[in-house]
């Protein structure tokens, strides 16, 4: 990488920033190239998020009033959960990461897309694959393991969907132009190989030639965890990397630390995982070692979050204005949040209490929700005005959009921390019954309705802007959709 | 904008509603024109703070790992253990002595009666009696005491409600004297009952008295014991109970209340 | 960063690293074991593979989620409440679960944890006698046949005391085909005919659950001629109307049949026991004869 030539700290002409003509009309190919196979990943995850939130309300309310549609099987509180975590992961979180992915891969490596037709149907397949994998889950085909629940059958489609997909974004990235490579592509290229190793081994070792015993346990864990940092993490952290430099417009802070980071955090996150079965019939070393990495992760939480932060200095207002950027803020603080948080979790000290509570529903939540989901509305936004050419129609529903997703996830996080460390120490505690430390929960259980109500609100009216855009009634402007009056003349805000 | 020649300068940005606005080619990809160029990384040298922070972390880190492995075996299984562990192992119940009886006795009755009389002591209707105001707790401590170390079996009639067929198991055999003493005296002060605690004594001597009955009282054999018979050796002077099924009395001098 | 390669090979190296350090090599150390043998006693053998019925009951028990609220690990007694809430009377160990396929070790505990569910069981077989009956494999086979004589004619009732106190014959049949049965009262907690009444209706059994009811395991059926052995004996809103039936499906038996097989009590030797075996009230709720008997003879 080379050095920018513009002083870092407050340039003082940002027009010099802006893209020359060559460049517009390369990147207006390269966007038409990428419309539909693009679109078609936004469409099917929105899609995904909508009926994995109707599952979510379902699954929330039935925890603390059981018997609500009491008896069929398939609306079973235990079907609906697994069903609800596998739709949101590789219905809507998955295939909103591949859009969001495959557009950046082009964007930075300069190249058009060639033969979307096989990405179009990589997509259904994988579609296919979703569906046939939950609907496995409600007739009762689950096997067992978190997020590996789709049965082998469906998991093969997903496999091959993925092949078909993403050797085409690795082939693009094997044909870039330019010398050099930017950080968002490391993670890209480091989640797109990531991922099929991380599948593959976890079906091999758990379906094809089964291990024995507790192995399947660590094996599982190892891949759900896997899923999280180095799929949903990393696609997460690239695109972070990519849209706030972008829209403010101002190179990111320094090299170094973006190399340290994206290091550092492959390497201690994807040892993490076994901290969920501390005191488990498991030798010590391997949850140490767990705990260990934990404990190290401390190293890319500060390196990013420093490197987010350094970028940000002294345009934090733009958030004011960008719809891209408050999501993405957002979500790059909450990676904060959700890594010391994890750090703390790992402790045996804590990890004694809050095992087994409603408190590891809150740490997932603030990974899938409040850090990758996000960042991937944020990119969302930047992204779909440039596929269907018409800006978003109105700025209150991206606000409405943003406060009750915000509000939503941070009450439940809240709720569930709160509610999981009484039922802890309740749990705990032997001179209590086990009913009281399940009592204790419950309420808290009902302020985490209150506020899913918030989260779906927040999807649907996300779903319905989305539906406006697709059929073609945006506004057309050559102004982007501010989130607030931009005040003076004279202030650089382009976007 | 930059430089695109036929573009009549535009007002500076304001929020509205852009209907208005033209439809030019350029317009379509507008969202495109106005982009800054592609991102790019600075060269920040390090800080020495940081660099303090990852050795901090690794050094953590680091021990962690070497304090808590254990050997690198299978066979150790997490977590390996450390003595100071051990001296915080009693901490969240408490050394028994430190427990008052009631509060032991909470201890027994939520781990051997809680599953059917329930914690909030009411049972469940039909199936399992209620203990809160049961006149066969708060009464005489005989009654109580037998049917815990006996059991109790067929028709029941508690609080004026029927009871069908519930069995209740004898607990003389998975009780000691102590946890039987505990858990009585905790039922007859719990949820409004007021009734004298019970000792380990009483509850020793009751078994005693009753160790060639074999067999489960049943509704019949309970009503025959007065409601007011206390066990010898309790503080609200222990009256000498009446015969129950033949077995022999057993007069016990007094006995300080346990 | 220049080129693919380097930038391959790094990303290779790292996913490896910990593909080998947490799953690979902990596989080499504990992926095959063996169950262990008593050396006092050829026989006793621990664990033992689990019936048919309670294989299938295992994928029932995925099939609906059970393992997202109930766990099934027990920790070690020096750091945590497990062993002093009666949930099992050692730890668990890596040796407990190799015939578990899948394993289901749990991670919440929204519901009590499951390790020794089948050992908390009232000693059944006296009421069973017939093969099969106890629906687990050997482990659920409660030792000591010594104390209770099985009478094999429960047709009595309630007061149809044989000669040991400690086990009323009260259970009726399990499960699957059952001899005689009399209407028989309530189940005592953890038999099987209490299994299936909390799998019907939790709320029935214990007010404060908020467990699901598993209704559709369960068939409601006209009664022909006589009520069948493993009619489950409701009350109150949950009764069935007049001249029917609630009779468990073969699921439901295969679901009660694997629960009723969880039991880790056996001790193991790289476990060291907890305070288990010594004092008299380490035994479960459940009057089984006091077969906190000498290790040998436990079975389990």
């Amino acid at each position: 990488m080379d050095a920018t030539e513009l002083p870092l700290k407050a340039p003082e002409r940002l027009a010099a920033v802006q893209a020359s003509e060559t460049d517009i009309v390369e990147r207006a190919l390269i966007d038409a190239s990428t419309r539909i196979p693009v679109l078609m990943f936004y469409t099917s995850a929105i899609v995904w998020l909508l009926l994995g939130t109707l599952l979510a309300w379902l699954v929330s309310f039935k925890a603390h009033s059981p018997d609500l549609l009491g008896n069929v099987s398939f609306l079973t509180w235990g079907r609906l959960r697994p069903a609800h975590m596998n739709i949101m992961i590789y219905g809507w979180a998955s295939m909103a990461a591949m859009g969001t992915g495959i557009w950046l891969m082009a964007r930075l490596c300069r190249t058009v897309l060639r033969h979307p037709l096989l990405i179009i149907t990589g997509a259904a397949f994988w579609n296919l694959g979703v569906l046939v994998g939950v609907g496995a889950i409600l007739v009762g085909e689950n096997t067992g393991f978190q997020w590996l629940e789709f049965p082998p059958y469906a998991g093969l489609i997903l496999f091959v969907a993925y092949a078909i997909i993403m050797s085409w974004a690795v082939l693009m990235f094997r044909f870039r132009r330019g010398e050099q490579i930017y950080i968002t592509q490391w993670y890209l290229i480091g989640a797109f190989l990531w991922f099929p190793w991380m599948y593959a081994a976890a079906q091999l070792m758990l379906f094809v030639v089964p291990v024995q015993g507790v192995m399947q346990s660590a094996v599982a864990w190892w891949y759900a965890n896997n899923l999280m940092f180095l799929w949903f993490g990393a696609i997460a952290l690239g695109t972070a990397y990519y849209m706030i430099p972008k829209v403010i417009g101002r190179p990111v802070y320094s090299y170094h630390l973006a190399t340290i980071g994206f290091w550092t955090y492959a390497l201690f996150s994807s040892w993490t995982g076994l901290q969920r079965v501390v005191d488990g019939p498991f030798p010590a070393w391997m949850i140490t070692a767990s705990i260990a990495a934990a404990i190290l992760t401390i190293i890319p939480i500060v390196t990013v979050g420093l490197n987010h932060h350094m970028t940000m200095a002294g345009n934090f207002q733009l958030m004011r204005y960008s719809p891209t950027l408050r999501f993405t803020v957002f979500g790059a603080m909450a990676y904060t949040v959700f890594g010391a948080l994890g750090i703390l979790l790992s402790l045996r000290s804590i990890a004694r209490f809050v095992n087994f509570t409603q408190v590891h529903v809150a740490y997932s939540h603030l990974g899938l929700y409040a850090f990758v989901s996000m960042i991937l509305f944020g990119s969302m936004y930047y992204i779909v005005p440039r596929l269907v050419g018409r800006e978003w129609r109105y700025a209150t529903l991206i606000k409405l959009h943003f406060w009750a997703a915000a509000y939503g996830v941070g009450l439940m996080t809240l709720m569930l921390l709160a509610g999981g460390f009484a039922e802890g120490s309740n749990m705990e505690d032997p001179t209590m019954s086990f009913n009281e430390s399940t009592l204790s929960i419950l309420p808290y259980l009902r302020g985490r309705s209150v506020a899913g109500v918030l989260m779906a609100a927040a999807h649907f009216i996300f779903a319905f802007h989305f539906g406006l855009m697709l059929f073609g009634l945006g506004r057309t402007a050559s102004v982007p959709t501010f989130l607030n009056p931009v005040e003076a003349e004279g202030s650089e805000t382009h976007l | 904008m930059n430089g695109q020649p036929n573009n009549p300068q535009q007002p500076r940005v304001r929020q509205g509603m852009d209907y208005g606005e033209n439809e030019e080619v350029q317009d379509v990809h507008a969202a495109i024109a106005r982009e800054k160029r592609e991102p790019r990384v600075g060269l920040e040298p390090l800080s020495i703070w940081i660099i303090i922070v990852y050795g901090l972390a690794l050094f953590l880190g680091g021990a962690y790992l070497g304090r808590y492995s254990g050997p690198f075996t299978g066979e150790a299984l997490d977590p390996p253990v450390h003595p100071m562990k051990k001296v915080a192992a009693g901490g969240a119940a408490g050394p028994a002595q430190e427990l008052t009886p009631a509060e032991r006795g909470k201890k027994v009755f939520s781990q051997n009666c809680a599953t059917c009389h329930q914690m909030s002591g009411t049972g469940v209707a039909g199936q399992y009696p209620p203990l809160a105001g049961s006149e066969f707790v708060t009464a005489g401590s005989r009654r109580p005491a037998m049917i815990v170390l006996k059991g109790l079996q067929g028709p029941l009639k508690v609080k004026g409600v029927q009871f069908g067929t519930a069995v209740m198991q004898p607990w003389d055999k998975t009780l000691t004297d102590q946890k039987i003493a505990d858990v009585l005296t905790f039922i007859r002060s719990e949820w409004g009952n007021k009734a004298s605690p019970v000792s380990a004594e009483q509850i020793a001597g009751l078994r005693k008295e009753l160790a060639s009955h074999a067999e489960s009282w049943n509704e019949a054999d309970i009503l025959a014991v007065p409601a007011d018979a206390e066990l010898p050796g309790g503080a609200p002077a222990g009256q000498p109970n009446e015969a129950s099924k033949g077995a022999p009395q057993q007069a016990q001098p007094p006995k300080p209340q346990g | 960063m220049r080129g693919l390669a380097p930038l391959f090979l790094g990303l290779f190296a790292i996913f490896a690293f910990s593909w080998l350090g947490l799953t690979a090599i902990p596989n080499a150390q504990i992926g095959h074991l063996d169950p262990e043998v008593n050396p006092q006693d050829e026989n006793d053998m621990y664990p033992l593979p689990p019936s048919g019925m309670a294989e299938r009951g295992r994928h029932v028990y995925t099939s609906n989620g059970c393992m997202y609220c109930h766990s099934e690990w027990i920790r070690a007694d020096y750091i945590s409440a497990d062993i002093e809430r009666k949930w099992g009377e050692r730890r668990s160990a890596p040796r407990d679960y190799i015939f578990a396929r899948p394993v289901v070790l749990g991670q919440m505990r929204i519901g009590p944890d499951l390790s020794n569910v089948g050992k908390r069981a009232p000693s059944e077989e006296t009421s069973a006698a017939q093969p099969g009956a106890s629906p687990a494999g050997s482990p659920a086979a409660p030792p000591a046949p010594a104390k209770s004589t099985s009478s094999p004619a429960p047709a009595g009732n309630p007061p149809n005391k044989s000669a040991s106190p400690p086990s009323p014959n009260q259970s009726p049949a399990p499960p699957q085909n059952a001899p005689a049965s009399s209407p028989s009262p309530e189940g005592l907690p953890y038999s099987a005919a209490w299994h299936h009444q909390h799998l019907y209706a939790p709320r029935s059994v214990n007010r404060d659950s908020i467990m699901p009811g598993f209704k559709f395991l369960y068939e409601k059926r006209r009664i022909s001629g006589e009520p069948s052995a493993d009619a489950l004996k409701l009350s109150g809103r949950d009764t069935p109307p007049e001249g029917y039936e609630i009779v468990p499906t073969y699921d439901a038996k295969c679901l009660v049949a694997f629960l009723m097989s969880l039991d880790q009590s056996h001790p193991l030797t790289e476990v060291k026991a907890g305070a288990a075996p010594a004092a008299p009230a380490a035994a479960s709720p459940a009057p089984s004869p006091a077969a906190a008997a000498p290790a040998p003879e436990a079975k389990k």
